[in-house]
């Protein structure tokens, strides 16, 4: 048996490549420098949503002269994709090959949980600034957005308010939707709240091989809801809000939590009209900072700024802070940082002040009910009331 | 209770009809010229593209749409022929994975044109209201697209069943060697299959892509449910194809809801036992 | 005259491996050891594929089986060692039970039952979750020791070591095997099947036990995976590896194990490094378009059956 040159030389290409990339690494012990580590998707389902991380996070670093705590930041980013299968190997060549100070960004649950794991393991903080799964331990672990069962937790007390009622609970069949979903149905349970669901547990959608809601939603009809709260993000959300218009539930008012951010509410259109749903922010609060967000990421973008976009941006206020707490002089490491932001105190945002629990580590703040409808000749989330001060 | 399942139900015929569209490509180009085509799925999201971005709210733009994916994916199979004649005689194996770098590399151009979304077109405003069904609400262009994919499909049905041409594709989908036997030119069959099959797919994306959009996804999606209909149809048989591709789609829509652990499984499960029962015939 | 590039191809890459873990940085010899894990796959892929005479995009499934049960060990405190060999043999039962209906088939049937086997394999990762973790995955899995009483493997030589070691071993024994009469028997099953039925061997006997083997070895790179990754999801089983590394035994020469373990190397440093951000399904595609018509002899093995 022989082997063909051909495939000797591919092997020992493949070796030398591989090898390659290990030698344009370069050493980050600079004292005037910081290099942060940013996984977001930027390709894939939540393409959309990853971007507005990256350009939230760009923004702080454009607005404060490319610097954090008054050190320059040598900013790498890598891409997600769809979930852990691409998220780890990417977020450990931040950690192993450029020895990144600290992590910021993930999108979704599952990389979350994977990237934690790396992040812990290796001492490096991680600031968290979108989904975020219940953590045994939150050593190194830090978080800007909220933790998935929430929004749940803040809507569940109006919604038995205002439905007269059973309420029927459906969401997508994995951790971060099983989350989700707790939070409101635990919630809205011990409030006195009957499920309308059948056997009165929440019903499951296979995810993400779900576009066709229409068997859902007309099992939802044959039962006597008042009313419908789920949770659906990218595509789903799109499918669902779609359908549902056009379904024979199109009557009863749908509650839910993300259901209408971001870049997906063009693709919802009118269907989306009159959905109220839950979040830690809306692009109409008025407070100083979030003035100056707006005006700032309306000067860059013509599209809307999002609460992915605001808790990527306080990520990195997060970091420019505890970055500052290190003495000028001192190099920068990961456990000073990781010190710094648990000394942090309120942080002012654009989503109204907040500080970091220190139980879970992420934010204590309050939630909002928005209401879809138009602005001017733009569908948006427009704030209806206040809803709960909720975390911890 | 049996109201319970009627809209599923019919929208599992929608969900089946258009299955069995795309699926009839697969059948025909797999059935006549002997080509796993692992490109179809992509084929049909490129009509769905096209369709999409062609739509803009008027029955004008729907019919362009239309034209457009039938066309582009006439285009396609013919595009694929000519990419297959130089490695012809080297098997089937060998087209499977041409057609497969084929879907892999159209797949990624078609993302880097239209985005990663799922994308769904305009509609014009009749179609994208819901209409009265026995007294439920079902979205109008469903319904719609029903009665247009059953004109379709039993055209194509009378097609291969009571035409000379039906009977010339019937006799080469039963043994190869007939195209001589008949006096056809088989590189004249095989660009005509693939252009045809081609076309199907490019239509059902078109028609589709309100019901099942295109999307990076779409393309695996549309191809690993069109395979099981294939093969659970009895590969090479139209009719077979049909029924199976209705049950498919009832396993979609109705399934999930009366059996949503087994569903899951069902579809390639029979597909499995269906290659097993048969494989004698289509050993080689 | 043939032996000298072999025999010197052979000695580069063995002090290649040797060295790379003092020259390499820590990501690159986790790379390799991601490779190492791919590879056997791929190798595995190779031997039914090319040596029997099978082609098959269901190898993920064997697989999946043995990572997930290497990931259940390590949450028991399994040291690797361990993990390999329980991996490998519930592997084989699995590729056993499976085998019963794959070694029955020939040519594009057989491409779809193992579709259709890897498909139902993936959708189980999906809905069993108590078992699997769903589509989440299997996360926190524990570093893996090696052998009793050793430390953790984290950083990358360890880990390369490891990986690379097992993967050789694996493939060595393979080769070996391969080069026996029992090598020969399952070559003759691929390139006469009448021959052999008829010289009074049992053709599918021969097969289902190749089958085994190569389930076996899938199997242990299944193990490998969840030492290095230390998660497993079912992202990692789909349809898209079956397809890498379908690829990577089309670049690699379907009859050649180390062509494989090659492929799957130019597959996973594509679609790494040299693809820019998300082309890499396009560099990949033109890759297989490119390889079936430029490489046939890399289809050489598929092609020596009679389907064409």
């Amino acid at each position: 048996m022989t082997l063909p040159r051909l495939r000797s030389a591919l092997a020992l290409s493949t070796v030398a490549l591989v090898a390659l990339t290990a030698c344009n690494a370069e050493d980050a012990g600079d004292g005037g420098k910081v290099t942060i580590g940013f996984v977001a998707s930027l390709s894939g389902t939540y393409q959309t949503v990853g971007e507005d991380m990256r350009d939230g996070f760009q923004l702080y670093l454009d607005t404060h002269g490319g610097k954090l705590g008054g050190r320059t930041v040598d900013l790498v980013v890598a891409d997600e994709g769809d979930g852990p299968q691409t998220a780890l190997p990417a977020a450990t060549r931040l950690v192993q090959e450029d020895e990144v100070d600290a992590l910021a960004g993930v999108v979704a649950g599952g990389s979350y949980a994977a990237i934690a794991n790396l992040a812990q393991e290796n001492k490096i903080p991680l600031v968290g600034a979108n989904a975020r799964p219940d953590m045994k331990s939150t050593d190194w672990l830090w978080h800007t957005s909220y933790i998935s069962d929430e929004p749940g937790i803040a809507i569940a007390p109006y919604v038995k308010e205002n439905v007269a009622g059973p309420v029927y609970a459906i969401g997508p069949d994995y951790q971060g939707g099983h989350d989700e979903l707790r939070g409101f149905v635990d919630t809205y349970t011990k409030l006195g709240g009957v499920l309308a669901n059948p056997d009165g547990k929440t019903r499951w959608t296979p995810f993400p091989g779900t576009s066709d809601f229409l068997p859902y939603l007309n099992e939802i009809a044959q039962t006597n809801a008042k009313a419908v709260y789920c949770f659906y993000a990218g595509k789903a959300a799109v499918d669902f809000v779609k359908q549902y218009a056009q379904s024979d539930v199109a009557d009863l008012p749908l509650y839910g939590a993300f259901l209408t951010e971001g870049a997906i509410l063009d693709a919802q259109g009118d269907s989306a009209k009159g959905i109220r749903n839950v979040l830690n922010y809306s692009p109409d609060l008025d407070n100083p900072a979030n003035r100056t967000f707006v005006a700032e990421w309306s000067a860059r973008h013509d599209r809307q700024p999002t609460t992915f976009a605001m808790a990527s941006y306080d990520a990195a206020a997060v970091l420019d802070r505890a970055i500052a707490a290190v003495p000028a002089g001192q190099d920068v490491s990961p456990e000073l940082i990781n010190n710094a932001i648990g000394a942090l105190g309120t942080i002012d945002s654009p989503r109204g002040p907040w500080q970091f629990s220190p139980k879970t580590h992420s934010p204590i703040q309050r939630w909002y009910l928005r209401e879809v409808a138009l602005d001017g000749t733009k569908l948006s989330n427009l704030l209806v009331e206040d809803l709960a001060t909720v975390g911890g | 209770m049996a109201d319970a399942y009627l809209i599923p139900a019919v929208n599992g015929v929608a969900y089946g009809l258009l299955l069995y569209t795309v699926a009839a490509g697969l059948t025909l180009t797999f059935g006549v010229a002997g080509v796993l085509n692992l490109a179809h799925g992509t084929v049909y999201v490129l009509g769905g593209y096209l369709a999409v971005s062609l739509s803009d709210g008027t029955w004008t733009g729907l019919a362009l749409g239309a034209l457009a994916g039938t066309g582009a994916g006439l285009a396609a199979g013919l595009l694929l022929w000519g990419m297959l004649r130089p490695i012809e005689g080297r098997g089937h194996l060998a087209q499977a994975l041409l057609t497969f770098g084929v879907a892999l590399a159209g797949g990624a151009l078609l993302v880097r044109a239209f985005g990663t979304d799922e994308l769904r077109p305009s509609l014009p405003a009749a179609l994208d209201a819901p209409v009265d069904l026995f007294g439920h609400r079902y979205p109008a262009y469903r319904l719609g697209f029903i009665g247009v994919a059953a004109v379709l499909a039993l055209c194509g049905v009378l097609l291969v069943r009571r035409t000379r041409f039906g009977a010339a594709v019937r006799a080469v989908a039963d043994d190869r060697d007939m195209v001589a036997v008949l006096g056809l030119d088989p590189r004249a069959v095989m660009a005509g299959v693939l252009a045809a099959g081609g076309a199907l797919a490019g239509a059902a994306g078109a028609l589709g892509a309100p019901i099942l959009g295109p999307g990076p996804r779409t393309a695996d999606t549309t191809l690993l449910l069109s395979l099981i209909i294939v093969v659970v149809g009895g590969l090479g048989s139209i009719g077979g194809a049909f029924i199976a591709a209705i049950a498919v789609g009832q396993v979609q829509s109705l399934g999930v809801i009366v059996a949503p652990d087994w569903a899951p499984y069902l579809l390639f499960a029979a597909m499995g036992v269906a290659l097993l029962a048969r494989r004698r015939r289509w050993a080689t | 005259m043939k032996k000298w590039p072999t025999l010197a191809a052979v000695a580069a890459v063995l002090v290649t491996l040797v060295v790379l873990p003092f020259v390499l940085r820590n990501f690159a010899l986790l790379t390799i050891a991601r490779v190492a894990a791919l590879g056997l796959l791929a190798a595995s892929t190779a031997l039914l594929t090319g040596t029997a005479g099978l082609p098959t995009l269901g190898q993920v499934a064997p697989y999946a089986v043995g990572a997930y049960t290497a990931g259940h060990l390590a949450h028991a405190g399994a040291v690797g060692l361990v993990q390999i060999l329980v991996a490998a043999a519930a592997a084989a039962v699995f590729a056993l039970l499976t085998g019963l209906a794959v070694v029955r088939t020939r040519g594009t049937v057989c491409l779809m039952v193992t579709l259709a086997v890897g498909e139902l394999t993936a959708i189980a990762a999906d809905q069993w979750k108590s078992v699997t973790g769903g589509t989440d995955g299997m996360a926190r899995v524990p570093a893996v020791r090696a052998f009793w009483g050793g430390e953790p493997m984290l950083k990358g030589v360890p880990l390369y070591v490891y990986a690379v070691g097992t993967a050789l071993v694996v493939l060595v024994a393979t080769w070996l095997m391969l080069r026996t009469r029992a090598g020969a028997l399952v070559r003759g099953c691929r390139d006469n099947e009448e021959r052999m039925r008829a010289s009074g061997h049992r053709v599918g006997l021969i097969l289902l036990l190749t089958h085994v083997w190569a389930g076996a070895v899938a199997g242990v790179g299944g193990a490998l995976l969840i030492a290095v990754q230390r998660y497993v999801s079912p992202a990692d089983v789909g349809f898209e590896v079956s397809a890498l590394t379908l690829l990577a035994v089309v670049i690699g020469g379907a009859a050649s194990l180390w062509g494989a373990v090659a492929g799957a190397g130019a597959v996973v440093a594509v679609r790494d490094n040299l693809a820019p951000a998300g082309q890499a399904p396009l560099l990949l595609g033109l890759l297989f378009v490119a390889a079936v018509y430029v490489l046939p002899r890399g289809l050489a093995g598929i092609n020596r059956r009679r389907d064409a």
